[in-house]
């Protein structure tokens, strides 16, 4: 037998799967788990070209078969490289500190990126919906595993996964009418006779069907929960790479599938606005709202998972663009902030794993005691907040560029107020947990274990290296957009290259370095002196705070800014959930009195007699 | 081919000789029905292998059609008729028979020969027979338990059954006062021409809602919560598993031959789409397990109306497809449920002391919803692509309104998959080998026909060519008379 290496690759992740539903509860599994993805990552390297797996599977008429291209060739190693460092991360004293199902979890981990895996390498529209519907139970296994509030969580988020692969299962009826077939090229081909109305039918499917995912507004409202409740190794996974799996799924659809030119020509009646528009204006509200709903979040996961989402807002603006520097950009985001999210979330996760929570609240002045973590923090926020010079940066660069570039000026000031927002939460998440005094319950608390700071600082590393030269991975994504018949990216080492806008970050970094350098040569050079002081000499409010007397600002934190903008929270999203879910209970409540009720036969009868009066009259 | 006759004579023999034979011996008695209906289901597949697929028809007495009674077994009617007495071999109430001793074995066998009959009959007046046979033995069966609640309920699905048997009766003479004839393949030559009228359709309605009460079709479905949750769980599983599928297939037989009308399609889709919505949103709102399955029951069994509205052959193969698969579920879940009673509430933790049973809830649950690979999701997705063949804006309500229901459906059981995995004790106790053995077998006969899907699809898309095919029914029944009136 003949393995290709897209053949090896879903062959170890079965493995991996196995070894894991054997053996996860032996305490080294988490090793084993972490060497299996390894493999994953190197079957992956040797896919260069676009290939076919040599299995399927078919019945009723259908096929299911699997390839990858250079797209799904990118979101995977993405996938595989987030599980390597979520399991490593979780590999060893996190592990066996896990009062969990250990096995379970493993699992659980191990089925996601198989069920992912199975999503990219989708070669038709019902192999895609059949890797959507296993990505989605995936998802919701690891989800509810933790019981309790999580199992909540994970419902919610079942109702909306369930929602968007049942408006998915509905656009394949609707291109299976159309064209007789599942397939790509065929869906394509009954798309250019398709009138209006069945095509906007079809791209709000789409929208609602991945948008679920992706934590689209309005469809958003399941992921902070369900994400940040999640043990840490699958929360750090969730978090870097899952809900990305709509932003796969959207560019396949609405790029390569409708095509970007299609979306532009296709208006909204009585407005002079396109389906790109609407799309974008989605992607831009995203990133706005959800960025400031963490903005008030009091605990770090809910933060960061909140601000998934707006991310999330970014990468599909960038994409919907259509242009080599904005679609470029949205898949660059990708990339960049799964780096990103991943070594944030392992920094609260290493402080909940030594103080037991991540209640901003009731943290502070941990820099002392973690100062790794705290590093790795640090670089996680400029990365999140997109300055240089960390690889967040580069690609919201080039989304803000691209905007101006196609005229957006709207969308362009809705994407640097969501950035605003960003600035402002990832610097209250940095204080209230690292900064100001630290509080006396925590004066024993270690560093996080080598276990956890490696991948934690790897990834940190990764994100600075791949913001200091883009070019290592823009090679990729130009790859991507190839695979998507996009315009392709011309790049170079240091970013991007073209007459409207280039960007060199190795002259950014470099000069950036250069200016602290000239920096500390001028202050040490004039004779400025540092003094070290205690973290616990500090002033709060014109008050020295003494060892006995400690003070951290973090209750009501922003509090001028909340008088400011507060009204503006509403809740309107909660308020559509719940009107929706009454309105569904309400007719229950109705079919359900039609079973209870106490003489159906009179019903019966005056309902036979009306009918046959009607027939024979 | 009078071999046919014997898988139904027999059972109902039997079920008169239970009694005599409990008299000689107690444990005779008790191995008699089982006996019976090994030796049926061993008929029936005899028959089944010798004919090879090839439809036959038997007259009873030589009375040639359209005088006599006429039996007819094409590969779907074999299907079924096999069904009957193997799952109520599977689904023997053992422990009913304890309380109410030789009554149920004879009720039983009484439902198999019924049950067996109307798989099988080819004449609208013996279905109709069957039925009611069908219909007082399940009366018996599911007061079983003689509880307060249990007889409360079997008095309003005797009103609710009466009602529907009077209006099927109606249909029956509508039909024999327009054409007259009863025979199936006679009226499949009329009908074009004489019942393709409003009188032909209210017949068709009214025959729709009298079978349509075993069927769980909506207006006449009231009984089902109540019954369901009181009755001995095995009789329920009998139920809504086989009872059910049976009324179906008369509703398929007559919407083949007799009524293909686009009217008669469009009330099927309608009353379906209702019964799909009213059930899954009731089931919703269940507060325990058993009037939850039942909800779920008449959900599936509204996709199954909901099939049959599909014109032609994909029509008939989404319908066997849902069909078959739901004859594996429900069962299978309500013999889970045998333990499982009570508020749902009461269930938290309970999956972590029953891992297995827990285990087969899940995978039922996830085959229920339609969960690929699962068979349940290519039944649900054949059903799709035919609806979404269709033009009315009806049809595209229906799809609507099947794919709501599946978010609702997946709400409901899996806060109930998450509650049985919760972190509490949990005192009931366990399930009965027996239970568990009949649902792990469904559960592995579930498993194992995903990899013979393949096979699996053909096979059902050749059954529904053959069932669809109208002129080979026709010349096998009326071409029978011919050959016998010859000499």
């Amino acid at each position: 037998m003949n393995l290709n290496p897209l053949d090896l690759l879903f062959l170890i992740a079965a493995l991996n799967l196995l070894a894991m539903l054997i053996v996860g509860s032996w305490r080294g599994a988490g090793i084993l788990a972490t060497v299996l993805y390894g493999a994953q990552l190197l079957a992956l390297s040797e896919i260069s070209a676009p290939t076919t797996a040599s299995f399927g599977f078919s019945g009723f008429g259908f096929t299911l078969g699997w390839q990858f291209d250079a797209l799904a060739w990118l979101f995977a190693v993405i996938t595989v490289a987030s599980a390597l460092v979520a399991s490593w991360y979780g590999s060893g004293e996190w592990l066996r500190r896990f009062a969990g199902n250990r096995r379970l979890l493993l699992s659980a981990l191990a089925a996601n990126v198989l069920a992912m895996l199975m999503l990219l390498g989708s070669g038709d529209l019902l192999t895609l919906f059949v890797g959507w519907e296993a990505t989605s139970w995936a998802g919701f296994l690891l989800m509810a595993l933790a019981g309790g509030v999580a199992r909540e969580a994970a419902l919610k988020y079942l109702v909306y996964a369930i929602a968007g692969a049942m408006a998915l299962l509905a656009a394949l009826v609707l291109l299976f009418k159309a064209g007789g077939s599942f397939d790509f090229s065929s869906a394509a081909a009954s798309l250019d006779g398709m009138g209006d109305a069945p095509m906007w039918g079809l791209i709000l499917l789409f929208l609602v069907a991945f948008g679920a995912k992706l934590a689209l507004l309005p469809l958003h409202l399941w992921q902070a929960p369900a994400y940040s409740e999640t043990p840490a190794p699958g929360a750090v996974f969730l978090g870097a790479i899952v809900g990305r799996m709509g932003l796969f799924a959207l560019a396949v659809v609405l790029v390569k599938l409708i095509g970007i030119a299609d979306l532009q020509a296709l208006a909204i009646p009585f407005s002079f606005l396109s389906a790109q528009d609407l799309i974008a204006w989605i992607a831009a509200l995203t990133i706005i709202l959800p960025t400031y709903t963490a903005l008030k979040q009091n605990d770090a996961r809910y933060l960061l998972a909140w601000h998934g989402i707006g991310q999330g807002g970014y990468m599909l603006l960038g994409l919907v663009l259509g242009s080599a520097l904005g679609t470029a950009g949205g898949l660059l985001h990708m990339i960049n902030y799964a780096a990103t999210q991943a070594t944030l979330l392992m920094a609260v996760f290493a402080v909940q794993h030594r103080i037991g929570h991540t209640d901003l609240n009731r943290l502070g002045g941990l820099v002392a005691r973690m100062p790794l973590s705290f590093l790795a923090l640090l670089m996680g926020i400029i990365s999140l907040a997109g300055l240089p010079p960390m690889s967040g940066f580069v690609s919201k660069w080039m989304v803000y560029t691209a905007l101006l570039q196609d005229g957006r000026p709207l969308l362009f000031l809705a994407s640097v107020i969501g950035t605003l927002g960003t600035i402002l939460s990832v610097y209250k998440l940095i204080h209230n947990m690292f900064l100001g005094q630290l509080r006396v319950e925590h004066e024993r608390i270690d560093e996080a274990p080598l276990s956890m700071l490696i991948p934690m600082l790897a990834c940190a590393t990764l994100a600075f290296i791949t913001g200091a030269a883009p070019g290592l991975v823009l090679g990729w994504v130009a790859a991507a957009q190839g695979a998507l018949g996009l315009p392709v990216l011309v790049y170079t080492l240091g970013g991007v290259e073209s007459p409207q806008a280039s960007l060199d970050m190795l002259w950014v970094v470099g000069v950036l370095f250069a200016g602290f350098g000239v920096g500390a040569i001028l202050f040490y050079g004039f004779g400025g002196k540092t003094q070290r002081i205690n973290q616990l000499d500090n002033y709060a409010g014109g008050h020295f705070l003494t060892t006995e007397m400690r003070y951290h600002y973090s209750d009501n934190f922003y509090a001028g800014l909340m008088h400011l903008i507060g009204g503006w929270y509403r809740g309107s999203f909660h308020w559509l959930e719940s009107a929706i879910s009454s309105g569904v209970r309400l007719v229950a409540t109705a079919a359900g009195g039609w079973y209870r009720a106490v003489s159906p036969g009179f019903y019966l009868l005056a309902g036979t007699t009306l009918l046959l009066a009607w027939v024979l009259l | 081919m009078n071999a046919l006759a014997l898988p139904v004579v027999l059972p109902l023999l039997a079920a008169f000789l239970v009694r005599p034979v409990g008299l000689v011996s107690g444990r005779l008695a008790s191995a008699f029905g089982p006996l019976v209906l090994l030796l049926c289901a061993g008929l029936l597949v005899n028959i089944a292998v010798l004919v090879q697929g090839q439809p036959v028809s038997a007259n009873i007495g030589a009375f040639a059609p359209p005088l006599g009674i006429v039996f007819y077994a094409d590969s779907i009617a074999l299907l079924f008729a096999i069904v009957v007495p193997v799952f109520a071999l599977l689904l023997w109430p053992r422990e009913a028979m304890q309380a109410g001793g030789d009554r149920i074995s004879a009720l039983m066998l009484l439902l198999v020969g019924a049950g067996t009959g109307m798989a099988l009959s080819g004449d609208l007046f013996n279905l109709y027979v069957f039925y009611e046979l069908l219909a007082v033995a399940s009366f018996g069966l599911v007061a079983a338990s003689g509880t307060a609640r249990a007889w409360a309920a079997t008095v309003r699905y005797l009103l609710i059954s009466g009602f529907g048997s009077v209006l099927a009766l109606i249909g029956v003479a509508l039909i024999y006062a327009q054409t007259g004839t009863l025979n199936l393949a006679q009226l499949s030559e009329f009908a074009p021409e004489l019942l393709a009228n409003p009188l032909g359709l209210a017949a068709f309605a009214c025959l729709l809602v009298g079978f349509g009460v075993k069927a769980e079709l909506f207006p006449v479905n009231a009984w089902v919560p109540e019954v369901y949750a009181t009755a001995p769980k095995r009789v329920s599983a009998l139920l809504a598993g086989v009872v059910s599928k049976l009324a179906i297939l008369v509703v398929l037989r007559l919407i083949l031959l007799v009524f293909d009308t686009p009217e008669a399609r469009q009330l099927l889709l309608v009353l379906g789409l209702i019964g799909l919505v009213s059930g899954e949103l009731a089931a919703w709102r269940a507060r325990d397990l058993p009037r939850m399955l039942a909800f779920s029951s008449i959900g599936q069994l509204g996709l199954l109306f909901m099939a049959m509205s599909i014109p032609g052959v994909p029509g008939l193969v989404a319908a066997l497809a849902v069909a078959l698969h739901h004859l594996l579920m429900k069962p299978a879940l309500f013999l889970l449920a045998e333990r499982w009673h009570g508020g749902l509430e009461n269930l938290a933790g309970a999956g972590r002391k029953a891992p297995l049973a827990a285990g087969l809830f899940t995978l039922f649950a996830l085959s229920l919803l339609g969960v690929p690979p699962l068979p349940g999701f290519w039944a649900k997705l054949v059903l799709l692509l035919g609806l979404g063949e269709q033009d009315a804006l009806l049809a595209q309500a229906a799809i609507a309104g099947v794919l709501l229901m599946a978010v609702v459906e997946a709400h409901y059981l899996f806060r109930l998959v998450g509650l049985l995995y919760a972190r509490n004790e949990h005192d009931a106790p366990p399930h009965r080998m027996g239970d568990l053995a009949v649902a792990s077998l469904l559960g592995v006969v579930l498993l194992a026909s995903m990899p013979l899907l393949p096979a699996l699809a053909e096979g059902l898309g050749w059954m529904a060519h053959q069932a669809a095919d109208v002129t080979a029914y026709r010349a096998v029944i009326l071409g029978s008379t011919t050959a016998g009136a010859a000499p």
